[in-house]
């Protein structure tokens, strides 16, 4: 540990200088390591006890005179607890470097051992939760591209320190690359470090009104509330007496028959309004929580996120290994222009990521239309997303999801309406079945694909639209799907597996599909690229 | 990034202008059929299911130890009707489905044909293959038969998958898939 301690007393030298192999020695990690234990412990457990919490809060209530003490005690005790397990979890961990190689051993009562070659390292997430930053310390999490238990965590190692390791990885990644044309002269860790951040271009900020229209458009409200899980009770309290306060009794207006229905009316409009623009704000809470200083930039071959109010995060991600662009743009978007880019990578089945933290799925949230056209061209050069050439789906998409699927909820509802003389229940069952009508209807005129020879472009979406764009030497696995009643009609489906997940675009011309499939398995099986 | 890989050899490299016609297609392909056997086990499963179903509702109905509620009893008739129908449309679809399971090969890749009604065809291209494995049921080890699993990065819920071949075949184009260069080659 000495020797990444001086060098972080040398925080002004230039990272160059940072020497990332820590020799053959065992490292252990910075003190502020027990911090970041105590508090995953923490969660670890909160998670455990969600359940446990409303009766421990009931238990404690009631809880009066000494048996309140106990139980303070008893908290004390338990977060005491947790730091020791903190200690013990910091004391077990040691980390080191070596000849390509990142080693870990850690777990207080299981060991566990990782040993994960620079070469299998897909990504490099540097994490600063905001009680590392006044101290200039970082998580790194260190990702390969296959199963989801494979990822290293290196808990607490100086700021600079996470910037040389993920440079060293990503030279070494560059290094294989030209390995694998060239012969391969030197290698080791002596790599002649040359500076990957120096080139660093800045392709897209956005700035704090961007976000907010962000947090508008998008329910980031998760976010926020997800953190708030444990103080709803006290907030609902909270809210029912401050609107107590203002006359407004709710238990009464509940209660008592005595007011006329449209001033019912207008109170639950009233609190529907307010509730939405409560859930508004919190939404730009939790989006400026996780985007606040958004910047995306270029750095050779990668391509790097950084964001985050409290807690900061730098996420990287290899050019090559993109699958998919994909610009979602919901009816709120369009409104206001906005679209949001999502660069995704390949999934890892089993491993549920937070969708905007993940490190799968580059987003670059609410750009404007013409930022679209430039980043996704930076990205897939010559690609042009947004084109008149799309072959439609067939109409018999509609008829098909109507008579095959719909039909039969739709027709019982009528039925029981119809025999039992409810006439609300026929009328809802027509109503139903024409908003179905009108969405299959949207979603037929919106759904269609076309290939430019370079790129496959896929349009979907109901009321709002979305662009997908890939490469077709990427796919995995190409499925051609044909009902009977398809096939009497010359139509197929077809889906192209992706790593980032499947593409379907259903009802297309027989031989159109055909044609696509052989050229996509030909260009998958003669060109012979690298899906990553 | 798509010049990634552009630095290969030139000698490797050659661009002939194709016809489309010229193409490889999937309409193609010569279709094997998986073995008989897989029907016969499928049409097994069904009604030896159905027969344990049956069996364990006779079972609760008829013995000593408790009394079953007098609005269940009524039901039992019913119940055994139900699982024999479900039991018998289950068997019937595997008795003109299963024979509809195809599979080919071409140099580069793999098809699966499959469904009654709702026909797919799946072709796996040998160079996105990460790895292979043979799976065996109790069952169906007891036919002899086996399912060629094949993995790419298309995720779990999209493993091509090759059900009912003789145990013989599964590990010859097992051997087929590893010993091709595009995965040897790794």
């Amino acid at each position: 540990m000495a020797s990444l301690e001086e060098q972080r007393m040398m925080e002004d030298a230039p990272d160059s200088s940072v020497q990332v192999d820590t020799g053959s020695h065992w490292q252990r990690l910075a003190t502020i390591a027990i911090m970041y234990f105590t508090v995953s412990n923490i969660k670890g457990m909160a998670k455990g006890l969600i359940y446990v919490v409303p009766a421990l809060a009931v238990t404690f209530n009631q809880a009066d005179g000494p048996m309140k003490d106990y139980l303070y005690v008893g908290g004390a005790a338990l977060v005491l607890l947790m730091a020791v397990s903190g200690l013990a979890s910091f004391l077990m961990y040691r980390f080191r470097v070596h000849n390509q190689h990142i080693e870990i051993q850690s777990g207080v009562f299981s060991r566990k051992y990782t040993n994960l070659p620079f070469w299998r390292i897909q990504n490099v997430k540097i994490d600063l939760p905001f009680y590392y930053r006044p101290f200039k310390y970082a998580l790194l999490v260190l990702d390969t591209a296959g199963s989801a238990g494979e990822e290293a965590r290196i808990v607490a190692v100086p700021l600079h320190y996470a910037h040389a390791l993920r440079r060293q990885v990503l030279v070494h990644h560059k290094n294989a690359e030209i390995a694998a044309t060239e012969p391969q002269s030197n290698h080791g860790a002596a790599l002649p470090s040359h500076d990957v951040d120096a080139d660093e271009v800045v392709l897209n900020r956005r700035s704090i009104g961007d976000i907010v229209i962000h947090g508008i458009t998008n329910n980031r409200v998760w976010i926020l509330l997800g953190v708030a899980a444990p103080f709803y009770d006290d907030a609902i309290t909270m809210v029912s007496s401050w609107l107590a306060e203002k006359g407004l009794q709710l238990n009464q207006l509940v209660g008592e028959q005595a007011i006329a229905w449209w001033q019912f009316g207008l109170y639950a409009l009233v609190i529907v309004m307010m509730i939405m623009a409560v859930l508004a704000l919190i939404s730009v809470g939790g989006a400026l929580f996780t985007f606040y200083g958004y910047t995306l930039s270029r750095s050779d071959d990668r391509y790097i996120r950084r964001s985050g109010l409290l807690n900061k995060q730098e996420v990287s991600m290899r050019a090559s290994r993109i699958q998919m662009i994909k610009a979602k743009q919901d009816w709120l978007d369009k409104i206001l222009k906005r679209v949001n880019l999502y660069f995704e990578q390949n999934t890892t089945v089993g491993k549920q990521v937070q969708e905007l933290m993940s490190p799968n799925k580059l987003i670059v949230p609410s750009v404007t239309e013409d930022e679209v056209a430039a980043l996704t061209v930076e990205v897939m050069p010559g690609c042009k997303l947004h084109r008149h050439d799309f072959t439609a789906i067939s109409k018999r998409f509609i008829v098909h999801w109507m008579l095959m699927v719909w039909s039969w909820p739709l027709i019982g509802l009528f039925a029981v309406g119809f025999i039992a003389s409810e006439w609300d229940i026929v009328m809802a069952s027509l109503v139903l079945g024409g908003v179905l009508l009108a969405m299959l209807s949207l979603q037929w005129w919106r759904w269609g694909m076309a290939y430019d020879g370079k790129y496959i472009y896929v349009r979907q979406g109901r009321i709002g639209i979305d662009y997908l764009c890939f490469e077709p030497f990427k796919v995995q696995q190409v499925i051609v799907k044909q009902s009977v009643f398809m096939k009497r009609r010359k139509l197929a489906s077809i889906v192209f597996v992706m790593a980032s997940g499947s593409v379907t675009v259903p009802f297309l011309p027989q031989k159109y599909v055909q044609s696509i499939a052989d050229k996509v398995l030909f260009e998958v099986e003669s060109t012979r690229k690298s899906w990553m | 990034m798509t010049n990634m890989n552009s630095e290969a050899k030139i000698e490797d490299f050659s661009n002939n202008v194709l016809v489309p016609e010229d193409l490889p297609t999937l309409t193609d392909i010569q279709f094997l059929s998986i073995s008989p056997r897989y029907r016969l086990i499928n049409v097994g499963v069904a009604l030896g299911t159905c027969i344990i179903i049956a069996m364990i509702l006779t079972a609760v109905r008829f013995q000593p130890f408790f009394s079953v509620p007098e609005q269940l009893t009524h039901l039992y008739p019913y119940a055994l009707m139900g699982v024999t129908v479900l039991a018998i449309l289950w068997a019937v679809y595997h008795v003109f489905a299963d024979v509809k399971i195809k599979y080919g090969m071409r140099e580069q890749d793999l098809s699966l044909q499959k469904g009654l009604v709702f026909r797919q065809q799946a072709c796996q291209p040998i160079l996105r293959v990460q790895h292979v494995e043979i799976k065996r049921g109790p069952i169906i080890r007891l036919a002899k038969l086996a399912s060629l699993q094949v993995f790419s990065a298309g995720g779990e819920y999209h493993t091509f998958e090759i059900p009912g071949l003789p145990l013989e075949r599964a590990e010859q184009l097992r051997q087929f898939i590893l010993d091709h260069k595009d995965v040897s080659a790794k």
